[in-house]
């Protein structure tokens, strides 16, 4: 067995693999996102991603209904599935161990996998397919979640994989990592994008439901001693939470002794409202809404401030 | 980083915006003429002349029994002495080849069996309709249709064909209905796409070519028969048509002349006078000024469709080369500007946008909906000594079809290995313009392919694009037979039922390979597939072998002749089935690959491997349209697709493209062509869907079929990155037996949206031309498609829309952020 073997098989859970990524970071990429998530924001885009474990999708829009359809009638070992008298089955999320039964016979694919387990092989073939649109475009591999690092030594297995294989690497966190994974990680990066959400920790708990210390500290030490790695930190502006002038010029500040690193926030969306659905849970967001403008001003203050310095 | 809550609106999109506001375009007065010339016909119905036809069969009745390519000198002479002649107002081109506004001629010589039924229909017909006033509805059925009754090229194709073919081919004794399973095209055109060397006109004008005519003629062995019999009627009709071309022009000096006498207005005088001086010149003497070239092109294309029916339009050929010279020179002694090139060159834009290539036949109306045209504009591409050809007219072409919003001409981007980046950065720019030009066309695929069939360096790097996805070399290409387009979706259909089809009832149509309930492998199944599949190649190929021998005897075309090499070299018209030294490039077409490809994988997988589905149960499925099975259809579309970068979908595909490959290169050889595999439906995928009922891909049944080496509607999920691979996967690349492959990618304005946007097409458009993919063309869509996308899920699974962040397939949103996406883009675009 060679030295690189034990990487090739590390596995971990994938959830999904996205090819012609290009907003991800420089040129085409595939992004590879993996579960598990340490914080719990409110306005999660992906409810997915952030337990550890494969779970099982409903999506009632895509059922044909029991009334046409009984592919699943039986298929439950645990009764999880109940059956309406037409419509979409119900899956009660307390007995459903996301075994995958019924996922795996459904035929319009309304029961889905969100998630499955994969060896960084089989992760780094599905990349590499990509690989003549990487070499012109100088796009590559981007790791994401969930926060990629919950899963440590998958996520470097991939990383190191990947850098044998010569395919480029850039990687999302949430930042509340182990330091060690996370140094290990950015030296094998040419990008990182780094979540910064709110300044105040009482906030930050309250809501992502964690504090902001290890963050913060984390992104400072990471800023010191990799000074070469490009990073981009970015602020996605919620609604209610950290969209006011004070709360950007708090993490400003913050960044200010680190002219190199970019900035950038991102206008708070509704897309993953529906996967709260299929996984039978609900929107803490709500209906609340970004105001455009407040965010238009908000983006010019910031590069003003940035570009001021 | 652009954002959504603040997006830009693409060019397109601006423009539509600014139209139904009532404002003015934003480019109309940098092209105001070609504006004007524009708004007299946009949106008109096309209207039918008669009188290409009448003249053509007057000249008919007087000829006959005299060597026929002498017959179709005369026939133009006539037409050339007495067609009306026309200098439309603000035009600084003369000549169009029937009345103003759009209109469409006709070619009796290829349908007049039924032209006079058909004409009367035509104003009713549904896709594409004419107009067609009563006299002439009156003169082509009392003195045109006649004569050509029993005459035509098609009923003795149909009387020619033996039964087992005629079956596979033809609906009725009659042949006017097509059985869409393998279908001839050679009855709705007189040639396949064909380009001019149009640079021999520019350079040498007519009066050269008719010298030369003449000095051969002087030179013939007054003793040999064969000189006489065949080289001396080429030759005077080289001498003919170009009388016929020149005196055609003078008529139109003439015209101006007229014109301008009676015009008040001294703007308008001066351009007419000029343009008479033009005319007086060119196409007889070579062309002395840029106006003069482009003026000496229009007459020769314009000349060419009184001549024949080139299929789908003449093509232009590599216009940003052959006027080059003409445009360089003018602008170095200060008689030209950028703006005024592009104003002539707009001229000749609204000019083809006049014609209408007007298909009589069911088959072929089909084959086109919508006034189909493909008169490619060939830019880019390499040098005849293998350097980079792109120059500012180039540049110019593109900026054209950015800024005067007409779908005239199709332009065609050649792409090689070192294009430079402004080239592929404007090419990117123009494509997300949204109107889908240009398409590319890729140098490293075409050029090895035609060095290894027979052609020099030189020759295959000089390649002008011809049509929707061909490749022409003007002196040595020789074929000019339409190929069968065969509906390999039939044979699976065949498969399945022992050589029958469900539309065509129990009488068996291809082979009775066994009830498929027996069938207890894979591997009988796909024998059996193959055995349906050579059985149409080998109809195909017999079709093509009576077409190639029978084209000759009615077809003729003296001034495409003239201006080629070889036909010049060995005094043959450019229909002799086989002309000393010439290429014959020939193609089958396969149409419904990816229904198939999926089809089979379908198959495989659930049938033999995964054993869910019985062959019993998908045969009822399929009989039934899938009627109270759609759980079994949704289990088969979950099946590995053709178009995903899947290997095992892929795999097949490539298997099925090994057996025409195979079978190609053992046959082509008895046809003395080459008659490869080529994957480009025009828009036949629809009327062959329509006898094909459910497939085992859970398509419907009689819906269209794949088109192309396009995967099947929706079915594509993995991004425009692994339909690339697919393509590239799925090529037996071993093989020189291969023709063009036409592929389509959607995109949203949003994606390709900002310079980043740009950069990353253009990086696309790199790993295409590397890919060796032989074509591509993108459309960037918009709210429309949304729309449409909400009605028909379906049919747009694989439609990618930019929203916050990331890219998402757009049938995978809810209905609320479908409306949320929609509202958004209508709130910034309309």
């Amino acid at each position: 067995m060679d030295m690189d073997q034990p990487d090739r098989e590390e596995s971990g859970v994938v959830f999904n693999i996205q090819r012609y990524s290009v907003h991800d970071g420089q040129g085409i990429r595939t992004v590879v996102f993996l579960k598990g998530c340490p914080l719990r924001c409110r306005w999660c885009s992906n409810p997915e991603s952030q337990g550890p474990h494969p779970e099982l999708a409903r999506n009632a829009g895509r059922c044909l209904g029991v009334e046409i359809c009984d592919y699943c009638k039986e298929i439950c070992a645990n009764g999880a599935l109940g059956l309406p008298e037409a419509g979409a089955p119900v899956v009660d999320r307390g007995i459903c161990r996301d075994c995958m039964a019924c996922a795996a016979t459904c035929p319009a694919q309304a029961m889905q996998p969100y998630g499955s387990v994969r060896t960084a092989r089989q992760v780094l073939d599905a990349v590499e397919k990509d690989s003549p649109f990487y070499s012109r475009s100088e796009g590559g591999m981007t790791l994401s979640g969930g926060e990629p690092l919950t899963q440590p030594a998958f996520a470097l297995a991939l990383l190191r994989e990947a850098a044998r294989r010569h395919v480029d690497c850039a990687m999302e966190t949430c930042g509340h990592v182990s330091w060690t994974a996370l140094s290990r990680a950015c030296g094998l990066l040419r990008e990182l994008f780094f979540d910064l959400k709110v300044m105040d920790p009482v906030k930050h708990k309250e809501q992502t439901g964690v504090d902001n210390r290890l963050i913060t500290d984390n992104l400072r030490r990471l800023l010191t001693e990799f000074p070469r790695l490009a990073v981009r930190v970015r602020t996605p502006v919620i609604p209610g939470v950290n969209d006011s002038r004070d709360d950007i010029a708090a993490i400003l500040d913050f960044i200010r002794p680190f002219p190199h690193v970019t900035y950038e926030l991102l206008p708070y969306h509704r897309l993953g409202a529906q996967k709260y659905a299929f996984l039978d849970r609900d929107f803490p967001m709500g209906d609340a809404r970004l105001d455009n403008r407040k965010f238009e001003e908000l983006r010019n203050f910031a590069a003003g401030n940035r570009q001021a310095e | 980083m652009t954002l959504d809550c603040c997006e830009t609106l693409s060019p397109h999109e601006q423009r539509i915006k600014d139209r139904i506001d009532g404002k003015e375009d934003r480019f109309r007065q940098s092209h105001s003429r070609a504006f004007t010339i524009l708004d007299e016909f946009e949106a008109s119905r096309p209207s039918i002349d008669v009188e290409r036809a009448l003249y053509f069969t007057q000249s008919f009745k007087e000829t006959e029994g005299q060597p026929l390519v002498l017959r179709w000198a005369k026939a133009l002479q006539h037409i050339a002495a007495n067609i009306t002649v026309y200098i439309d107002d603000h035009q600084l081109l003369a000549g169009r080849v029937g009345k103003p506004g759009r209109y469409g001629i006709l070619y009796p010589e290829l349908d007049g069996d039924f032209l006079d039924q058909a004409v009367a229909e035509l104003p009713h017909r549904v896709g594409a309709p004419f107009g067609i006033t009563a006299d002439e509805v009156q003169i082509v059925v009392e003195e045109i249709a006649p004569y050509w009754k029993g005459k035509t090229y098609h009923e003795a194709l149909n009387a020619a064909l033996p039964p087992d073919i005629h079956k596979l081919t033809y609906d009725d004794p009659e042949g006017l209905i097509s059985r869409f399973i393998v279908n001839e095209t050679s009855s709705f055109r007189s040639s396949i796409q064909w380009v001019h060397d149009y640079e021999k006109v520019l350079t040498r004008g007519f009066g050269d070519i008719r010298h030369e005519a003449e000095a051969r003629l002087a030179a013939l062995d007054p003793l040999s028969p064969r000189d006489e019999v065949e080289k001396k009627p080429f030759l005077q009709a080289v001498v003919i048509i170009a009388d016929a071309i020149v005196h055609w022009a003078q008529r139109h000096a003439a015209l101006a002349r007229e014109q301008a006498l009676a015009e008040s207005d001294p703007q308008r005088r001066k351009e007419l006078l000029e343009l008479a001086e033009i005319c007086e010149w060119v196409p007889e003497r070579p062309a002395r000024s840029f106006q003069e070239a482009v003026q000496s092109q229009w007459f020769t294309q314009m000349f060419s469709r009184l001549e024949q029916k080139t299929g789908t339009i003449i093509s232009n050929g590599r216009m940003d080369q052959y006027l080059y010279p003409y445009f360089k020179a003018d602008i170095e002694r200060g008689v030209l500007t950028e703006d005024r090139a592009l104003e002539l060159i707009e001229c000749m834009w609204v000019g083809l946008a006049q014609f209408v290539d007007l298909y009589i036949s069911p088959a072929g109306g089909a084959f086109n909906e919508g006034y189909a045209h493909w008169e490619a504009v060939t830019i880019g591409g390499q040098t005849r000594d293998g350097r980079d050809a792109t120059n500012e007219l180039s540049y110019l072409f593109l900026k054209s079809k950015r800024e005067f919003p007409l779908h005239y001409p199709d332009l065609a981007a050649r792409i090689h290995s070192r294009s430079p980046q402004r080239f592929l950065w404007e090419v990117a720019e123009t494509i997300k313009e949204g109107s889908g030009f240009p398409k590319l066309i890729n140098d490293e695929e075409v050029v090895p392919l035609y060095v290894s069939k027979g052609a020099t360096f030189e020759e295959a790097y000089d390649y002008a694009v011809s049509g929707c996805s061909e490749a022409r070399m003007p002196n040595r290409d020789t074929y000019t037979s339409g190929g069968a387009y065969v509906n390999f979706a039939a044979a699976l259909e065949m498969t399945l039922f022992n050589g029958r089809m469900l539309k065509y009832g129990d009488r068996p149509l291809g082979l009775e390979t066994g009830d498929p309930a027996t069938f207890e492998t894979w591997e009988e199944l796909w024998e059996a597939y193959k055995r349906q599949q050579l059985l149409f190649c080998k109809a195909a190929f017999t079709q093509q072998h009576i077409v190639c021998a029978l084209r000759a005897r009615h077809f003729a075309q003296p001034m495409g002749s003239a201006l080629h090499d070889l036909c010049m070299k060995h005094c043959l018209d450019l229909h002799t089935p086989q002309i000393p030294d010439g290429i014959n490039l020939g193609y089958f077409e396969c149409i419904g690959f990816g229904t198939v490809v999926d089809s089979l994988a379908a198959i495989k997988k659930l049938v033999f491997e995964d054993k869910k589905v019985s062959t019993t149960e998908l045969i009822e499925a399929l009989k039934t349209d899938f009627e109270g099975r759609e759980p079994l259809r949704r289990l088969l579309r979950s099946a590995p697709c053709y178009g995903n970068n899947d290997p095992y979908a892929d795999r097949i595909a490539l298997d099925i493209d090994r057996v025409f490959v195979d079978y190609a290169r053992k046959y082509s050889r008895e046809l003395g062509i080459h008659n490869d595999i080529r994957y480009v439906p025009f828009t036949s995928h629809v009327p062959f869907g329509k006898v094909v009922s459910a497939t085992p891909n859970g398509r419907k049944a009689f819906t269209p079929l794949s088109d192309g080496s396009s995967a099947s509607h929706g079915a594509d999920v993995n991004g425009p990155t692994a339909i690339l691979l697919s393509n590239y996967e799925t090529k037996n690349h071993g093989f020189r037996e291969r023709a063009a492959r036409l592929l389509n990618i959607k995109f949203t304005p949003k994606c390709l949206e900002g310079t980043e946007g740009t950069r990353k097409l253009v990086s696309l458009i790199r790993t295409f031309c590397d890919l060796k993919l032989w074509h591509v063309q993108f459309n960037v869509v918009n709210r429309e498609t949304l729309l449409a996308a909400q009605r028909e899920p379906e049919k747009y699974r694989s439609l990618i829309v930019r929203i916050a962040g990331y890219s998402a397939y757009f049938v995978d949103l809810s209905p609320d952020l479908q409306n949320d996406l929609i509202a958004r883009t209508a709130h910034d675009t309309l």
